[in-house]
């Protein structure tokens, strides 16, 4: 177990710059989520932290240890992959004694705890299969089985639960939160699933193009988004952006007339607003007003767009919320969860 | 439709059996003349009083075939042994690391072989004759190594090329080193494309005439070669000759036969990356 530390580390290609330079500190036992869409750099950022990849810039600390130049076997670190990385020519008991194998660990001592590895992971009546000869979950329980069987100092996991089915996935995600509980040991979990950040981490690191935007808990991220990116990038169905013009206390735009509690100086901002904290009202009630774009149900909800001037504005309302498209409507928004962005610098104000 | 299918059907199976017919013959007639008497070779009748007399024959002087079957042996075998080693080193680092000018190198390795054997068998000749190693299995072995290695290094990197390398991330991240590595994932999964190359290689060597008719004379003669002795003043010994070439065929039908599975395996995962 030891904290990760990441010193101004940079990764370039040629003139390609995967991950810009920065710091990001993992405390010990922690477990962070780096979350971003494909490409935003955080699988390169493990990759890193991995020995995988050598860093252009920067410097890696596991523990009190630097380990920048370290070959991965030496920084003692253990990894799930998203395609499990299991040695196909090998038996699921080989394949989760390996790393004691390698460590010069003798045959009986191997077993006992190949056996002790697979009982975590529900996996001692497979242990003769070949992993082509598993399911998906199977398999992803012996590359747990592998990262667990020798108590490494960090964890690094790159999207091991993508290649599951959606209702395998719930049940992996509980077991994955159950034992990093149980073995306490610092993690960094890359997905580009928001679910799976906000449910298991500790502290979620949202990236993109290179840069960490924000990094927080989990519902500080939901709740107060860094910027227009993150805002956008946390939620399902995701926040509500409106380009308004503020004039005194009110933000303005095509059919909308926002009051706010202050008085501010007049400019272009973005208006963020969740679905969950727009509902709809009389056309002369609400902030806004506008005609119903469309209207989905999706079992739990109903997701209305309504057509606001040129924009448009998603309001999540009640299962049994029925309009047809078409219909004039206004828009009442919590006034006690509205985001304001810079509409130049996408960035959060106070 | 059916009748067209059917007529398809026909004509590729025709197509089949005439193209067996033009392999298998004169393999079949090779089989038949090893058993038979000088005087019944020419005649094509299929039954006949076999006698092993043409392989005592061929083993006593002056043809001594033992020593050039012994001497083929030798050469095939160590070029294997030496050529495939590196060949697996030099496709690993082909394939897995960023080398300097690496797709020169590989077209420039294969580029070799483009070259007519009959047009540098000369100045190898020259080389080997200042150098003292006419008609020395060294020299031999040193030539079918630079014969077979490009052929080795082609196939097994396309193996190595479809391994993912998350596994061997995988292993480097468990604690292995490269050797490990390399050892205990990369070699049992490209194996079968490490045998296919195993056995080609031997092919190449043992069926290789130009340079072994060039660059030996006496001791290191190999069983293609020692075919020639056959064509003596009288005409050639079509019995011998079939005979000695029985010998030469066998151990490559043993092979093909042990190892068909890994071979046929080995040739089309190789095709398909």
């Amino acid at each position: 177990m030891a904290s990760i530390r990441l010193e101004n580390i940079e990764k370039r290609w040629g003139s390609f710059t995967a991950v810009q330079r920065q710091s990001l500190d993992v405390a010990d036992n922690e477990f962070l989520v780096l979350l971003g869409p494909s490409g935003c750099g955080k699988t390169t950022t493990m990759r890193m932290v991995a020995g995988l990849e050598q860093p252009t810039a920067g410097d890696i600390w596991i523990g009190d240890r630097r380990v920048t130049h370290d070959l991965p076997k030496d920084r003692d670190i253990a990894m799930v992959f998203q395609n499990y990385g299991l040695y196909p020519h090998m038996s699921v008991a080989d394949n989760i004694g390996y790393p004691l194998k390698v460590r010069g660990i003798s045959r009986g001592r191997r077993e006992a705890e190949i056996r002790k590895a697979a009982a975590k992971v529900e996996l001692t009546h497979l242990l003769d299969r070949r992993p082509r000869e598993l399911s998906g979950g199977q398999r992803q329980r012996v590359a747990l089985a592998r990262a667990i069987i020798r108590t490494p100092r960090a964890f690094l996991m790159d999207e091991p639960l993508s290649n599951l089915d959606a209702k395998l996935r719930v049940t992996m995600r509980a077991e994955l939160k159950h034992l990093q509980n149980e073995l306490g040991i610092t993690t960094i979990y890359v997905t580009h699933d928001q679910i799976e950040a906000m449910t298991l981490a500790h502290r979620v690191a949202v990236m993109n193009e290179g840069v960490v935007q924000q990094i927080a808990p989990p519902d500080q991220i939901y709740d107060r988004p860094a910027n227009v990116f993150v805002a956008g990038f946390i939620g399902s169905p995701p926040m509500n952006l409106i380009h308004v013009k503020a004039e005194n206390d009110l933000l303005v735009a095509e059919n909308a007339r926002v009051k706010m509690a202050a008085a501010m100086p007049a400019q272009d901002l973005i208006l963020g607003v969740r679905p969950e904290d727009v509902s709809l009202c009389a056309q002369n009630e609400g902030s806004m007003r506008g005609s119903v774009f469309a209207s989905e149900l999706t079992g739990d909800s109903v997701l209305v767009t309504v057509q606001v001037g040129s924009q448009r504005v998603l309001a999540k309302q009640d299962r049994s919320f029925r309009i047809d498209a078409g219909a004039p409507v206004g828009l009442r928004l919590n006034e006690n969860r509205l985001h304001l962005f810079d509409a130049e610098t996408k960035e959060r104000l106070p | 439709m059916n009748y067209s299918r059917c007529l398809s059907s026909r004509s590729s199976d025709l197509l089949v059996l005439i193209a067996a017919c033009v392999i298998l013959v004169p393999i079949g007639w090779i089989v038949l003349a090893a058993f038979k008497s000088n005087v019944d070779v020419f005649q094509l009748k299929l039954f006949f009083s076999p006698t092993l007399a043409n392989f005592a024959t061929i083993l006593d002087p002056p043809y001594v075939i033992h020593h050039k079957l012994l001497n083929s042996a030798i050469v095939a075998l160590v070029v294997v042994v030496v050529s495939i080693p590196i060949a697996t080193l030099a496709a690993y680092s082909l394939s897995r690391f960023k080398l300097y000018g690496a797709s020169f190198m590989l077209t420039a390795i294969l580029a070799t072989q483009f070259i007519p054997a009959v047009t540098i068998v000369l100045p190898f000749f020259l080389m080997f004759r200042s150098i003292g190693m006419l008609d020395t299995l060294l020299a031999l072995i040193l030539i079918h190594t630079s014969i077979v290695m490009p052929y080795a290094i082609w196939m097994i990197k396309g193996f190595i090329d479809g391994i993912p390398i998350e596994t061997e991330e995988a292993a480097l991240v468990d604690g292995a080193t490269r050797l490990q590595v390399i050892r205990n994932i990369v070699l049992p999964m490209a194996a079968p494309g490490v045998i296919t190359a195993s056995i080609f290689s031997f092919i190449l060597s043992w069926n290789e005439f130009m340079f072994a008719l060039v660059l030996t004379r006496r001791d290191a003669i190999t069983l293609p070669v020692g075919l020639a002795l056959f064509n003596a003043e009288t005409g050639v010994q079509w019995h011998l000759l079939a005979a000695t070439s029985l010998i030469i065929m066998i151990p490559m039908i043993v092979l093909a036969l042990l190892i068909q599975r890994h071979f046929v395996q080995g040739m089309t995962m190789g095709a398909v990356r």
